[in-house]
């Protein structure tokens, strides 16, 4: 930023959700919920439709009242915050403009009421490459100039966490690359970034740490890495052989399973790559190749939130 | 102050405010002109032929009609806007926004009946100079002289200035109760321009019903009537004294202020 006020000193920007509950009427959209969310790093929010992300994101950000337990950034509740925009921007919806507003007009509003210089509104408009709509109305807006828009109020107090709900929806290609930067860079400062999405390959490449939510219910929550070895950890083995007769007795052996995957290939399961090896070296078997298929985050979420997705 | 002067920013920068500042200022021009016409015909001592005698037909009298011209649509507008000043934020889901710049709702809130009551203000203080200008010179012409130092006329241009402040106060309320814009409006609209004929004639038809006169002054319950009975000051057999009048308008912007702070504190914003 520009101003450069912020330091990582000012606070710790962790987020702590616990015990968060929504009861509406005849749906429980948050059951429980607990997780937290570390400065410096990306970290995602992954759901399927209805899993109660938004609800989430808005307790969180005092726009909905919890039924039961608490969240809290850096310590306070959003309620208690002294100056909210100085410690939290969010973006939740692209459409929340005054359609008849120009962009620039809709940030000077924002800064009129959290008591930011006028010129704020200039550089957060620069600084998500606005400045040319500036005095244009927010209804002439593409749906990716209005994701830009509501990013630029976000940084408008040049806040320590950010919050974003479905940030790539309507972006193109384009726009999903630059704000894939834009938002690594912020962790990369060392403030704390929570995406919500359903888009799980961009996920993949954005975040570093996913917190993923089925049915109101926390299902896992780490490191990326981390959270795509705890399924691959019982995945699958992928072996090429000129042996496999040989091979496949020798690993049912083991008490291992082998599948042939149909294209020459044999695909072991409760064995690791090294057992594998071991087991096809003691067997004098020739390997052409032994790869551990590590699932992508998406089959990771697809598992994990298999059955739970339905409509509530 | 800052969420006040970021209200008045809203309403600056969208094109509400002036189309409805054209509407009032149409609205006082039909309104001085039928009310100039009526001081002519009534000053030159033809009172009797439109209906209008003894205090009213007064010089005093006749003035303080001419410079608070406007008054009734005006009224109507200041409302609306303060309609709109609350239902927008649903309607454009800009309230997202607002209650992220500031979670203390309450002070929103303040912030918009503060805003509220500078614009009510304001649009007093353009008909009002609007209506001096045309009124002194009307009236000087036609040979009464500006009738401006009379406590009358004093009278009814400062509570024409309290009426424009608590009608501007009663919008803010109406919208936080009914936040669907044009539910808001239209109900808001009906109630001011149709709603005090009905209420007239309820309490015309019950005195009869009841063979008592009394219970007429009871329609001072209605918003509409308690701010003409407040403006007009004569209390008559139909009306009571202007104080009650301007305590029932007061009670109801303080009901609907305290209502709209209650409720927007609760309300969950999706």
């Amino acid at each position: 930023m520009s101003d450069g006020q912020w330091s990582p000193s000012a606070g710790t920007g962790q987020i702590v959700v616990s015990g968060l509950t929504k009861q509406y009427k005849n749906v429980r959209a948050v059951d429980n919920l607990s997780f937290t969310v570390q400065p410096g790093r990306v970290t995602g929010f992954l759901g399927p439709n209805g899993a109660g992300k938004t609800t989430t994101l808005r307790m969180l950000l005092n726009l909905v009242t919890p039924t039961a337990g608490e969240a809290t950034i850096g310590g306070h509740r959003y309620a208690d915050l002294a100056d909210p925009l100085r410690s939290v921007g969010a973006v939740l919806e692209a459409s929340s403009a005054h359609k008849g507003r120009t962009g620039i007009n809709h940030l000077r509003v924002i800064c009129a009421a959290a008591g930011l210089p006028r010129q704020r509104a200039d550089e957060a408009l620069a600084l998500v490459g606005l400045t040319p709509a500036a005095n244009r109305k927010f209804k002439g807006y593409s749906l990716g100039m209005k994701q830009r828009l509501g990013i630029a109020a976000a940084m408008l107090g040049n806040p320590q966490v950010l919050i974003l709900d479905e940030p790539a929806n309507g972006l193109d290609p384009e726009g999903i690359r630059w704000m894939r930067g834009f938002l690594k860079g912020l962790a990369a400062e060392g403030r704390t970034v929570l995406v919500s999405s359903h888009l799980l390959s961009e996920m993949q490449l954005l975040a570093d740490d996913v917190v993923i939510i089925a049915a109101g219910r926390l299902v896992r929550q780490g490191p990326v890495d981390q959270v795509i070895g705890s399924i691959a950890h019982g995945g699958r083995v992928r072996v090429r052989t000129p042996q496999a007769e040989e091979l496949t007795a020798a690993l049912r052996e083991q008490s291992a399973t082998v599948d042939a995957d149909g294209h020459g290939a044999l695909l072991v399961t409760g064995a690791d790559a090294p057992t594998v090896g071991r087991v096809a070296l003691a067997a004098k078997v020739e390997l052409h190749e032994l790869t551990t298929e590590r699932p992508d985050l998406e089959g990771v979420f697809l598992e994990l939130t298999a059955g739970k997705a339905e409509i509530r | 102050m800052n969420l006040v002067r970021s209200e008045l920013l809203k309403i600056r920068t969208t094109s509400t405010w002036w189309l409805l500042g054209i509407g009032a200022f149409v609205a006082t021009a039909l309104a001085f002109a039928v009310n100039a016409w009526l001081a002519h015909t009534v000053l030159s001592g033809r009172g009797e032929e439109v209906g209008v005698s003894g205090a009213q037909a007064s010089a005093p009298a006749q003035a303080a009609g001419l410079y608070t011209s406007g008054q009734y649509l005006g009224l109507l507008f200041v409302m609306l806007i303060g309609i709109l000043m609350v239902t927008n934020e649903f309607f454009h889901q800009t309230a997202t926004t607002t209650f992220l710049t500031t979670p203390r709702r309450t002070s929103v809130i303040l912030g918009k009946l503060g805003a509220a009551s500078l614009l009510g203000f304001g649009f007093w203080l353009a008909t009002t100079v609007v209506d001096l200008i045309a009124g002194a010179a009307f009236l000087s012409l036609d040979g009464h002289g500006t009738q401006l130092g009379e406590w009358e006329v004093h009278r009814a241009l400062l509570f024409n200035l309290l009426a424009y402040a608590i009608w501007t106060i009663l919008g803010v309320g109406i919208g936080t109760l009914i936040p669907n814009q044009l539910g808001a409006v239209i109900t808001a609209a009906v109630l001011y321009l149709v709603g005090t004929q009905v209420v007239q004639l309820l309490f015309f038809l019950l005195s009869n019903w009841l063979d008592s006169e009394a219970v007429v002054k009871w329609q001072v319950v209605w918003p509409a009537v308690a701010s003409q009975v407040m403006i007009s000051g004569e209390p008559s057999q139909f009306t009571p004294a202007w104080w009650v009048g301007a305590l029932v308008l007061t009670g109801y912007a303080v009901v609907s202020g305290t209502a709209g702070v209650l409720i927007t504190r609760r309300r969950d914003i999706a």
